[in-house]
């Protein structure tokens, strides 16, 4: 018993290895899985993948094509040639990406073997081929005047393509380079310019992650927490809290195809019941904004004249009244949610607001897997999710074509309107300009019948400690930590 | 008289149905592979390709016969979302779980036994009622709770140990107690209720009447015949240790199969789940049949009953 105690001792002690004190180390709620640009679809991994990738086109804010290592040209509406920029950064091993890595990165994309979730997004790429020393040439089944902003996906080495198993091993072109994966299920990074490391280190759990910014164990946090803890992190000392808008939509889904959701009545009952002011200040610590649209107004293809379905239970009675419905008659539905204890918290307080006006809600709380297959399958009544990441007009059709009815796409909700399908259709073959003005009017109609109730926008926050230059980005991506350096105050 | 042929028979026949299951299970519950490879932007001629490419397009039986031919040969198959051998996954994993385990069953052990020895030689007086009350808090803290409490306390207050991972010196510390704790408290009231249950044994009277001090009669006689039951019991928290690790490992960040199973389920990577489920399942099996085989070989009645 003695030998088997002290063994196991051993075992204890061997289990710790020295900490490390020149790494800054960011707590992340999920740690990036897949670093090969081309299959990575979860945030964490493409935030992550930014940084060592460098990709042909960046978006900006409000949702514009950038020069990332190339400039463009439209040579023909299904011609887009891309020119490597001359300052391109260069690979891991020093050399300079070519027009053949893009050729590679691109027609492997397009290969159904690789099993991308991009290429969808690619699908009327017809062919990618070199054109001289330094440009690419895209050709397209179809005109698509705004196809630069779908190349932002990061460059990976030609010789990189075959063999090699980039998830685990990235060898780019970004920022940072790929160091090692931790024994702790982190990564470890390093940035180019200056060597400085950094650790993205998983803790699931909101409240260690708080605690373990505190005792100063790590020194980033970014979002992922619930409001109580951002109030107690912004009353500790030497934390710094900083936050900026967000593009994280979410909303209040509902199932047209149902009988009693498929009155405009009752979804304008529901819309005008819930106050959203009141869950962004109670729930939110005000860290959210109220959204009317999933692109955000200032989106080049947002529409920033959307006006708000204003919290009046009184005018919400009325709507209910008027489709027979009355405190005689209560109104009962379904709603679906995930597991996740901020999302069932919400739930709660709209069925109170409901509630307030004569509709039961009944609440399920399902596993994400059985939630999101319910969604998709159309078995529910109303359901609430958010869109995370969207900055392309893409989604339009994506989330409201008759076309896009799962599995083809994410109209959930099962809306259907010729005016708005061809309205898509139109944008789509436009210039910006005209595109942007049918994008806007998509989103007009939308918001009339009421498909959903857009409810907010989630702003992103972050918490530091000892550190300077990280500022959150409107799309909560890691590019901040170029700028981020160790002050130790 | 059973052999040990007849045991390990036993034994397959229980993992051959925990893998079925398994396999069942994974088929059987909602959410498309596809989808998780793909997304929902995906073509359909895409869609199709991967679907045969993963193999889902072939029969059920078809598809149970491949996944057994597969695990003879060592292969739970590739994870969807990492694109690497699930096996290699796992076992990049599973020495920080046995390491927790480990650590956690040295606490069960140090804590449970002695407690329980003290629990009955007192009984009824005040060293019984604290280790009830140890048991009473041990069975009622959930580890979700416990764990935060106790970095609270040792790491953030005292500043003695980290808060989670298992890089620093001390990381081991926390979650082995969190995960020991509730284990220890079972072991103790088993431990306690198995001595005084033969207390009033002849054998004991005879080891007394021969002028044995307490002692020599507790550590020959009483404990020899009183560790059986928990034995039994300690066989069956050493395999829950593995399953019940789940939630420390996601509390304290411990980089073991809890937090892989948990992340697949969040990115619904069947193959990872269903490796990981399995890895436990076995695990459990098999500690459950080491432990039969140790109480036979400390029993020799156990031996002959079987």
């Amino acid at each position: 018993m003695v030998k088997a105690a002290v063994f196991l001792l051993a075992l204890l002690l061997a289990a710790c290895q020295a900490a490390e004190t020149d790494v800054i180390v960011f707590a992340v709620a999920t740690p990036p899985s897949v670093l090969d640009p081309r299959l990575a679809s979860d945030a964490a991994s493409e935030r992550t993948n930014n940084l060592l990738y460098e990709r042909l086109v960046a978006l900006d804010d409000n949702g514009r094509a950038q020069p990332g290592m190339a400039t463009w040209q439209r040579i023909t509406p299904t011609q887009y040639r891309l020119t490597l920029r001359s300052q391109r950064a260069r690979f891991w091993n020093n050399r300079l990406p070519e027009p053949v890595d893009v050729v590679a990165t691109y027609r492997s994309l397009l290969d159904s073997a690789l099993g991308s979730p991009h290429t969808g997004a690619l699908a009327h790429v017809d062919k990618v081929m070199e054109a001289g020393e330094d440009a690419v040439d895209f050709h397209l089944t179809r005109p698509d005047p705004v196809f630069p902003t779908r190349l932002t996906i990061g460059i990976v080495p030609a010789e990189a393509i075959q063999g090699h198993n980039l998830s685990r091993k990235p060898l780019g072109s970004g920022s940072f380079v790929f160091v090692e994966w931790r024994d702790d299920g982190g990564l470890l990074l390093e940035r180019r310019r200056d060597g400085q490391r950094i650790a993205l280190v998983p803790v699931a759990d909101p409240t260690m992650r708080t605690l373990k910014l505190i005792s100063g164990e790590a020194q980033l946090l970014q979002n992922d927490l619930p409001s109580e803890l951002y109030r107690y992190l912004a009353a500790q000392p030497g934390l710094s809290l900083d936050e900026h808008a967000g593009t994280t939509f979410a909303y209040l889904g509902f199932n047209l195809a149902d009988p009693i959701l498929a009155n405009p009545d009752v979804r304008l009952a529901i819309a005008h019941a819930i106050d959203r002011q009141a869950i962004i200040e109670h729930l939110f610590d005000g860290r959210a904004e109220p959204a009317e649209s999933v692109l955000r107004p200032r989106h080049w293809a947002g529409s920033a004249d959307l006006k708000a379905h204003r919290y009046d239970p009184e005018l919400a009675r009325d709507y209910l009244r008027r489709a027979g419905y009355d405190t005689a008659r209560p109104l009962q539905l379904s709603y679906k949610t995930s597991t996740d204890a901020f999302r069932l918290r919400i739930a709660h307080v709209l069925q109170s607001q409901l509630h307030d006006i004569g509709i039961r809600l009944k609440i399920a709380s399902y596993d994400w897997g059985t939630f999101f297959g319910d969604i998709k399958n159309g078995s529910f009544q109303m359901y609430s999710l958010a869109w995370v990441g969207v900055n392309t007009p893409d989604i339009l059709r994506y989330a409201f074509h008759s076309d896009s009815t799962p599995p083809a796409g994410a109209n959930r909700g099962r809306y259907a309107s010729p005016e708005v399908d061809a309205l898509i259709e139109r944008a789509e073959m436009a210039d910006p300009d005209g595109a942007s003005a049918l994008y806007a009017e998509v989103q007009r109609r939308v918001h009339r019948d009421l498909v959903y109730v857009p409810l907010w926008y989630e702003s992103n926050v972050v918490a530091s400690r000892g550190l300077s230059g990280y500022r959150p980005t409107q799309d909560g991506s890691y590019l901040a930590l170029n700028a981020v350096r160790i002050t130790n105050e | 008289m059973r052999t040990l042929a007849e045991q390990l028979t036993d034994t397959l026949v229980v993992l051959f149905g925990v893998s079925t299951l398994v396999f069942l299970l994974l088929v059987l519950i909602p959410g498309d592979p596809v989808d998780v490879v793909l997304g929902e932007s995906a073509q359909a001629a895409d869609r199709a390709a991967m679907r045969a490419s993963l193999g889902l397009d072939r029969p059920l039986g078809e598809r149970w016969l491949d996944f057994y031919a597969d695990l003879a040969s060592g292969d739970l198959g590739t994870s969807l979302i990492r694109r690497q051998p699930v096996a290699d996954l796992i076992m990049q994993r599973l020495p920080a779980t046995l390491q927790l385990a480990a650590a956690a069953f040295l606490i069960v052990v140090l804590i449970a036994i002695p407690l329980g020895i003290l629990a009955a030689r007192h009984r009824g007086r005040w060293p019984d009622r604290l280790a009830q009350t140890f048991a009473l808090f041990g069975l009622s803290i959930p580890n979700f709770w416990l764990g935060p409490l106790l970095v609270l306390l040792f790491s953030v207050q005292l500043g003695w140990t980290p808060v989670s991972g298992n890089l620093a010196p001390g990381s081991l510390i926390l979650p082995a107690i969190t995960l020991g704790l509730s284990m220890a408290a079972i072991t103790t009231r088993m431990m306690r209720s198995s001595l005084l249950e033969i207390e009033s044994q002849a054998f004991l009277r005879t080891a007394r009447c021969k002028g044995l001090g307490e002692v020599a009669v507790l550590l020959r006689h009483s404990l020899p015949n009183a560790m059986l039951p928990v034995i039994t019991v300690l066989g069956m928290q050493l395999g829950s240790l593995l399953a019940g690790a789940v939630i420390t490992e996601v509390v304290f960040a411990w980089p073991g199969i809890g937090s892989l199973l948990i992340d697949a389920i969040r990115q619904r990577d069947y193959p990872v789940v269903q490796g990981v489920v399995l890895c436990i399942a076995f695990a459990y099996v098999l500690t459950n049949r080491l432990a039969d085989l140790f109480a036979a070989w400390l029993d020799p009645r156990v031996h002959e009953a079987n």
